[in-house]
């Protein structure tokens, strides 16, 4: 049984060493690859990681409330302030039409007087303390306060995001009503008693809201071109193995040799799982080799070099499981297809399809919704997202464990599937 | 029923998936030890379908049988090991070469180190092919991959050895070569089940022959009898062709 499983996996390495058109595809082209898309994408990828978001404001408040707002926003890192277009100042209706249009994903609306308007009602609360006395004068017409703010989003911005913004500056804004009040207070104190009141300038800035978006974006962190690029092709090319090994049962099948092989003594499943062993290892050498490429070649191309992150073992595992996903779809493919012409362009063709679906070419997360969906059902994003956690978030294994889970599932299901079929052929 | 021979076969039967007329139908015969059998027949006659079944490669629709005693199913480990198997198409890989071939097939055979190295060497020298030995089979004429193709099945020394039209498309000398090297394994007590269509190749070599035609053995016994039997015959040749009539088969 030993001897047969050496035998097999020699005769493998062999006839793999000897086909030097199927090391080429499987090992130079997807360098080729990796190296070609990084490069070219390189600068989306930048753009998209370091975009600003941009913001529409129009105000109409010229005091402290609204100016403090807007000074805040611009501070934020993620946040491009645009406060007039083609250099016209907006009002309210061509501002709700630019984020219906969808050309900014949100529009803020500072109503006027809505510092006077917090002043006033800070006023009255005061006032109402000491009904003897006439502390202020106060504005007859501002009786009731109106929304100082509006807040428009685009339609299809998503709700967990308009919670972040909408809760972030509500925050802010009542820190900047506070401030106001403060002051308010300080004036009065100082009016009264003569004693002067600071404020902390510290008071009221934007750092709040900076890590409340921060903490929301970190679980979806985009990745820099090479974090993407690197696993995605290399998951690519491991699955590209189906191509080299369906053709390889297939020419076995059809020379007659695998039906030399069934009539010698011993189980046919010991040479199978030789074969096996040597493509799994393939797809191993694979990942190994475009990591190492990631890691120290990238660099020379004046690209950002691939950071494996330090979660080495979920790492392997989502490697090993690649590689066994991709070579039983290969002995599946190489059972079920009745030729090389077959096998080789539905071997192509579905890889193909699996890696455009499961976001190899565009990563999901510049998706819609419906292809995010979609794109769960592939191997290749499953194999992919456990690479993105190991790179972006050193992930642990219970982490990965669903993508691992997913892949062995996968891999489970074409070998019972290759089983079933060659148990129905066998009675032809 | 017990096996009265040494390879006995009852009513075997094989119908291909979607084929209208049985390949093999209702087939018995029994070849004893230390025979020469040779499973005649036109193209298409089941001969290869026969043999397939007796070594394993392909399973019956119905009937049985036993080779050394061992039931085709129960014991199919045991029969496995005793029989050498050489198929009609050459079932070697290509790009590899005639020794790392026949190391392959001789580790599938349990064997190994310094005995398998002689054995190889003792085969490719026995059939001139030593001086080629680390040459791919892709760049072998069609005579010397027949030969591999044949050292393959019986280098482990089997004590039946099935062949599938093991002289086809070949030259003389290949051919020779091949038949004498069986003959003494024969001598030495080797069972040897053979198809041919060539029938003056078969009443030289065979000790017993079935002629095979739409899957029915339509005649058996030792060449010299059957000549004998059949008064206007001179040959093997004119009894296939007196049985099996002159329409083409294929
Ligand atoms: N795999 C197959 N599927 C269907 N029919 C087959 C298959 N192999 C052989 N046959 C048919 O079975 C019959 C016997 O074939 P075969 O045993 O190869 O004959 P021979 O070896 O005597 O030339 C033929 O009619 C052939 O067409
Ligand atoms: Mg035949």
């Amino acid at each position: 049984m030993w001897l047969k499983f050496k035998a097999s996996i020699q005769k493998e390495f062999l006839l793999l060493i000897r086909d030097k058109a199927g090391l080429a595809i499987l090992f130079i082209m997807p360098m080729a690859l990796v190296l070609i898309m990084t490069l070219l994408q390189d600068s989306s990828f930048k753009a998209i990681g370091e975009k600003q978001l941009p913001l529409l404001i129009v105000n109409h408040d010229a005091d402290t409330f609204g100016l403090r707002i807007i000074e805040g926003l611009k501070s934020s890192q993620f946040f491009k302030v645009v406060e007039e277009i083609e250099g016209q100042k907006l009002d309210e209706k061509a501002l709700v039409k630019q984020v219906e249009d969808g050309n900014f994903q949100i529009g803020i609306v500072i109503h006027p007087q809505a510092t006077h308007a917090i002043r006033e009602s800070v006023k009255r609360k005061i006032q109402g303390q000491f009904p003897d006395d006439e502390l202020f004068a106060l504005d007859p017409t501002m009786t009731q306060v109106p929304a100082k703010v509006d807040i428009f989003f685009d339609p299809v911005t998503k709700q967990s995001f308009k919670q972040v913004i909408i809760s972030a500056l509500r925050q802010y804004a009542s820190m900047v009503e506070a401030n106001i009040m403060f002051s308010i207070y300080a004036q009065m104190f100082n009016d009264l008693l003569g004693v002067s009141v600071s404020m902390d300038e510290e008071f009221g800035s934007m750092v709040v809201f900076d890590q409340q978006y921060a903490s929301t974006l970190k679980s979806n962190t985009i990745p820099n071109s090479a974090q993407h690029n690197v696993p995605a092709w290399t998951i690519f090319a491991m699955f590209f193995i189906v191509i080299p090994l369906a053709s390889n049962i297939i020419k076995e099948r059809d020379s007659g040799l695998e039906r030399r092989l069934r009539t010698l003594p011993g189980s046919y499943s010991a040479i199978l799982v030789g074969k096996t062993m040597v493509y799994f290892i393939i797809g191993l050498l694979q990942a190994v080799s475009m990591l190492l490429m990631g890691v120290f070649v990238l660099p020379y191309f004046d690209m950002p070099s691939l950071n494996i992150g330090n979660a080495y073992a979920p790492l392997l595992l989502i490697t090993i499981a690649v590689s066994l996903a991709a070579t039983s779809y290969g002995i599946l493919l190489g059972t079920v297809a009745t030729s090389h012409e077959q096998s080789s362009i539905f071997g192509a063709i579905s890889v193909v399809i699996l890696a455009a679906i499961g976001g190899v070419w565009v990563p999901t997360f510049m998706m819609n919704d419906l292809m995010k969906q979609v794109s769960q059902l592939s191997p290749l994003n499953w194999g992919l997202n456990g690479y993105y956690d190991v790179f972006l978030r050193s992930a642990a294994i219970e982490d990965v464990f669903q993508y691992l889970l997913l892949l062995m599932a996968f891999m489970l299901s074409c070998l019972v599937a290759t089983f079933a079929y060659n148990r129905l052929k066998r009675k032809t | 029923m017990k096996p009265e021979s040494y390879i006995w076969i009852e009513n075997l039967r094989k119908r291909y998936k979607h084929a209208k007329a049985d390949a093999v139908h209702q087939l018995s015969l029994g070849i004893d030890q230390a025979e020469i059998f040779g499973l005649l027949g036109p193209n298409g006659a089941g001969k290869t379908t026969t043999i397939s079944i007796l070594c394993q490669q392909l399973t019956a629709t119905s009937g049985s049988f036993y080779v050394n005693g061992h039931h085709y199913q129960h014991d199919k480990e045991k029969i496995k090991k005793i029989i050498g198997v050489v198929p009609q198409d050459i079932a070697l890989y290509p790009q590899l070469t005639a020794y790392e071939n026949l190391k392959f097939f001789g580790n599938l055979y349990g064997l190994k180190g310094k005995i398998l190295k002689s054995y190889i060497h003792r085969h490719l020298e026995r059939f001139g092919l030593l001086d080629r030995v680390n040459d791919r089979i892709e760049d072998y004429s069609g005579g010397m991959k027949r030969r591999i193709n044949l050292i393959a099945g019986i280098l482990h020394k089997p004590q039946i050895i099935f062949l599938d039209e093991p002289t086809v498309g070949i030259d003389v000398q290949s051919k020779t070569v091949i038949i004498e090297y069986l003959k003494e394994l024969n001598k030495k007590g080797t069972t040897i089940v053979y198809t041919s269509h060539h029938m003056e190749e078969a009443e030289q070599f065979c000790s017993r022959i079935a002629i095979l035609d739409q899957g029915r053995i339509i005649e058996n016994g030792s060449p010299a009898q059957l000549i004998e039997s059949y008064e206007t015959c001179q040959s093997l040749e004119d009894i296939f062709l007196h049985l099996t009539g002159r329409k083409l088969r294929d």
